[in-house]
């Protein structure tokens, strides 16, 4: 989402669902993995919204739908395309916001091209693009050149009609196997209910094209004016308890907490980091650095960027990446975390393998995972595996104080309510305990690299004390020692007088624990709550607010206000906080006219164009490169999305069969399958009664009762065709490996027609492993690891194989 | 962050009306008393779901140290007493026979596991920190300029034999110092599951 809007998370909230005309769920079974979504869609319902449920099956979601359409893995980015199609030709778009608060006027560069399914500055060496050709057309003032009107051929617009003019609804039918009347209806109730709400999970993201579909939805939300109001938006319904958290503390290679981009080689001094970054990093990235060197961080010494490492850009060290890595003997220690990967990663055997190679693994959990026991699992033998590995006993959730990020945002605090079990610590125990002592082995060092561990700020008090580390994260005023009050006050300091440890959580703890406060009260009656913990950033509720307003700064829904110009008192005032610069800014300023502020543009971005914002006219007189103000976030598999194939594929691309499937994708496996010895379609998915890879909830003595064991649902005619009846085990195989299931033969899958070729498509749960109170075998076994290029998101979707009887 | 007992009442009123359903007999009475008992003494604690990021809010009444009981909070806007079964099976994992308890170590070629302390257990990961991130420290890149075709050295200062796998399972001041431990140590080797 960040390429579209600027920030990469949920726009609006759980509550504000209910505000909503007409929902698409597409990619998210909510009704079994995120229950609580499905009570505020009723809410909606009851008062007259429509559900419309795409999916490859048909879910207990889908039950609750209107309209529901089985769609071949992988396909969404045909159908959406055809609505796109269909939403400009029948101009159904919302012209105002299109034309004030979109890209679309913006004039694009002429050696931008598709063609054959390559865009232009395709390297096929190595299989990534060079981007500079999908800039705009820039004028003397380096600003985008602005058309007169939409129908202007260089314009936004015109690109974005030109592209999907070949998405007409028979195609999408061919592809997607969704009948054209269908996808038509979709798009006509879908284009008719205002405010519309878009939801999705993992369903949509693990594809090698995730990164397109999610861009797909948010040209769809732009064109309709449905960001940044209530009942609106596109609801990313996050699979973990505090994966917004984690995300925004930046667990990824790629990044550094509050997205922040990770400094790289070239990074010589922080005025590199900004030529690259632009200079709207410049406070946070500061503000980090005081809050993790002190006063060893000073204007001197470039605040100590020196201290920090720097990754080499040519190397893609995303999770299952880094999995490769290890297997290649890279790494020689790992510490893991909370996390499951010989159950949770794809074609698993590379995990397992990996593992061996390390001279130590470091495993913290509650109970003992797949992943801590590798070197037991049946058919290993242990003396082969020389891995010492160590396991910390973790404390479990309500054993410890501290907070988690939900989905909507809310940065939401909890004591601890418990003594932890036996010797179990939380996990901010250990690392305290063992940077510390890490920190004593290093004492006396003058060496270079041992100063980052020697000059750091690290004091958690004596009983390490989250509430101090969620102050560090709130951040300080360094000229007094004293917790900055507001992220307004954060963002007024000079840079250099404060700090933070993730500015986007700047002011959670500033006028007491914010996360910690429980007034329900919701006087607007939207389900905003902002009296209810604290939302990130700055407690506003609905993201991109802004432009839920006309230009004048008055609400177009009547019935739905968020926020206002106040004329008289000179300041924009509402039921939520407003998503802008300055709230003192009117709706005739500049900055008072921003829809999407963290965009370069100022705008919504239906064509996610290379640019960075605030270059002067003239290069600088010093000869050095010029620092601009903002870059904009792109798609690296191109600027529109495309309709690929999944890597393994029933069928060949029918829009350019030359480049049937992503030209970017990033393959790991290296076993990979045909249709003609793997005819059918298996896409995994989860279940409500378990979590994920299954180490808690497998655990659960009844959750266990009620879902024992994995299965494969299969539809009726395949049943037929195998001969197998509901119960009889089956031996499911791809290129990679084979497992046996249980048969499931339901009605939720039918067959279909791809292209005219009638097709089968398999659905499995994926949460078993080898241990557990409830063991059984992983499907991981046999996906296949290949990635978006993008976020790294593996393709567990969809891949091909083969299924028979097993005796 | 008292609980109102106004809400409260609201959500035991609501439980047992679901339990009611079929039973035949006035059920208010008979489970009220059940619950009475059950709860007394109990200290009422609000918390957040662990699974799925609702961030849902839960009520944990605690007594004499133990989770005996917990169930959605009615104060809550999000889920408003209600909770979804997984949720609601949180109660074992606070006092599972199969939760790990004590740090252990498995020998290199050794088939089981033998108990540790603490203590021993940070030493060793601590030593063995160092040991990795002296042998493994890289000073620079060697990168080829594309312009000028000229080998430039890039000082990079990193880690490269230390990896880190967080979770999204972790409070947000765990998965915060994950990332500033590897960061001082050095390494950029750190993710998680969010991209999978
Ligand atoms: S109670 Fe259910 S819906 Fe709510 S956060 Fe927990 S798992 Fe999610």
């Amino acid at each position: 989402m960040s390429p579209s809007f600027g920030r990469g998370a949920m726009t609006n909230s759980w509550s504000d669902l209910k505000n909503a005309e007409v929902f698409l769920i597409a990619g998210s079974n909510c009704a079994e993995n995120h229950p609580i979504a499905m009570k505020w869609i009723n809410r909606a319902k009851e008062n007259g919204a429509k559900i419309i449920v795409v999916d490859p099956r048909f879910t207990r979601t889908a039950s609750k739908a209107d309209i529901f359409a089985q769609i071949r893995p992988g396909t969404d980015i045909a159908y959406l395309g055809a609505i796109i199609n269909y939403i400009i030709e029948q101009k159904l778009y919302d012209q105002k916001y299109v034309l004030n608060y979109t890209n679309a006027l913006l004039k694009v560069s002429t050696d931008y091209k598709l063609e054959d399914g390559l865009f232009s500055g395709y390297d096929a060496k190595t299989r990534k693009y060079g981007t500079a050709s999908w800039g705009y057309q820039l004028g003397p003032d380096k600003k985008p050149l602005k058309a007169e009107s939409i129908e202007d051929p260089d314009s936004v617009f015109s690109k974005l009609k030109a592209h999907y003019s070949r998405y007409t609804f028979d195609t999408a039918e061919k592809i997607s196997g969704i009948p054209a009347a269908k996808i038509k209806e979709i798009a006509d109730v879908f284009c008719k209910g205002k405010p519309a709400s878009i939801l999705y999970a993992l369903g949509m993201t693990q594809h090698t094209t995730g990164v397109q579909g999610i861009r797909a939805y948010a040209i769809i939300q732009l064109l309709l004016g449905n960001i940044g109001k209530a009942g609106g938006g596109i609801n990313a319904l996050r699979g973990e308890p505090n994966v917004q958290g984690s995300t925004d503390m930046a667990n990824l290679v790629s990044n550094l907490p509050g997205y922040l981009p990770h400094p790289i080689n070239t990074d010589k001094t922080l005025r590199d980091y900004l030529v690259r970054n632009g200079s709207f990093f410049e406070k946070h990235i500061v503000a980090q650095l005081k809050a993790w060197f002190g006063e060893n961080a000073t204007k001197d010494n470039d605040y100590g960027f020196s201290l920090l490492p720097k990754t080499n850009p040519a190397v893609n060290a995303t999770m299952v990446k880094l999995f490769e890595m290890m297997n290649k003997e890279q790494f020689k220690l790992l510490f893991n975390v909370g996390s499951n990967s010989l159950v949770s990663i794809p074609d698993r055997q590379l995990v397992r393998s990996a593992l061996t190679k390390l001279d130590m693994l470091v495993v913290s959990d509650l109970f003992e995972i797949e992943t801590a026991q590798f070197w037991r699992e049946p058919g290993v033998n242990p003396a082969d595996i020389k891995t010492e590995v160590i396991m910390f006993p973790a404390a479990f959730v309500y054993e410890k104080a501290g907070s988690m990020s939900n989905s909507s945002r809310w940065i939401q605090w909890k004591d601890a309510a418990l003594e932890p079990l036996g010797e179990s610590l939380p996990d901010l125990d250990m690392l305290d305990h063992l940077f510390k002592k890490i920190r004593k082995l290093y004492a006396g060092s003058t060496d270079v690299k041992d100063a980052p561990i020697l000059k750091a700020r690290w004091d958690y008090g004596e009983h390490t004390s989250a509430l101090k580390v969620l102050q560090e994260l709130s951040g300080y005023d360094e000229t007094t020692g004293k917790l900055l009050p507001t992220i307004g006050d954060y963002l007024k300091a000079p840079i250099g007088t404060a700090s933070t440890g993730c500015w986007i959580y700047a002011g959670v703890t500033g006028n007491g624990n914010l996360a910690a406060r429980r007034n329900n009260a919701d006087p607007s009656g939207l389900g905003l709550f902002k009296d209810w913990s604290f939302a990130w950033p700055g407690n506003v509720r609905i993201l991109y607010n802004r432009a839920s307003c006309d230009e004048a700064g008055q609400p177009v829904d009547a019935k739905r206000k968020l926020i206002w110009w106040d004329e008289a008192a000179k300041v924009w005032a509402g039921n939520d906080g407003g998503d802008l610069v300055d709230k003192t800014k009117g709706p005739d300023t500049p900055e008072g006219k921003l829809s999407f502020r963290m965009n370069p543009e100022g705008v919504g971005r239906l064509f996610a164009a290379t640019y960075m914002s605030g270059l002067p006219a003239e290069a600088p007189a010093d000869g050095l490169p010029a620092i601009g103000i903002r870059p904009a976030g792109i798609c690296v598999d191109g600027p529109l999305p495309e309709f690929y194939e999944p890597t393994e594929s029933p069928t060949t691309n029918i829009l350019h069969p030359e480049v049937s499937i992503s030209p970017c994708a990033l393959v790991v496996s290296t076993q990979i399958g045909k249709s003609d010895k793997f005819p059918h379609v298996l896409t995994t998915y989860g279940v409500v009664e378990h979590f994920c890879a299954g180490g808690i909830t497998r655990n659960i003595p009844w959750l266990n009762e009620i879902m024992p064991e994995p299965f494969a649902e299969i539809s009726k005619n395949l049943a037929a065709k195998i001969k197998v009846v509901e119960g009889d085990m089956v031996e499911v195989s791809s290129a990679r490996g084979k497992i046996t299931v249980r048969a499931l033969v339901t009605d939720r899958l039918q067959s279909y027609k791809v292209n005219g070729k009638d097709t089968e498509t398999i659905g499995m749960p994926w949460s078993w492993g080898f241990a557990s109170l409830s063991p059984g075998p992983s499907t991981n076994e046999i996906t296949i690891a290949a990635l978006d290029p993008g976020a790294g998101t593996p393709e567990y979707k969809v891949c091909l194989v083969d299924i028979r009887r097993a005796n | 962050m008292d609980v109102s007992r106004r809400g409260f009442f609201k959500l035991s009123g609501l439980s047992i009306a679901a339990l009611a359903a079929g039973l035949g007999f006035d059920p208010a009475v008979a489970e009220a008393k059940g619950y009475a008992l059950k709860l007394e003494g109990t200290k009422k604690i609000p918390s957040i779901c662990h699974f799925c990021s609702g961030g849902c809010g839960m009520l944990l009444y605690v007594k004499e140290g133990k989770l005996i009981h917990l169930e959605g909070d009615p104060d809550h806007p999000t889920n408003e007493g209600t909770l979804c079964p997984k949720a609601a099976s949180l109660l074992s994992v606070a006092n599972s026979p199969d939760r790990v308890t004590k740090p252990r170590r498995r020998a290199p070629g050794a088939d089981k596991w033998e108990d540790i302390s603490w203590e021993e257990a940070l030493d060793i990961v601590a030593k063995k920190t160092k040991e990795v991130r002296d042998a493994s420290w890289k000073v620079a890149d060697q990168i080829v300029n594309a312009k000028t075709g000229l080998t430039e050295s890039l000082t990079v200062n990193r880690v490269e034999g230390i990896a880190f796998l967080g979770s999204a399972e972790v409070d947000n001041e765990e998965s915060y110092l994950i990332k500033k431990f590897c960061q001082l140590i050095g390494t950029p080797y750190n993710e998680h599951q969010a991209r999978i």
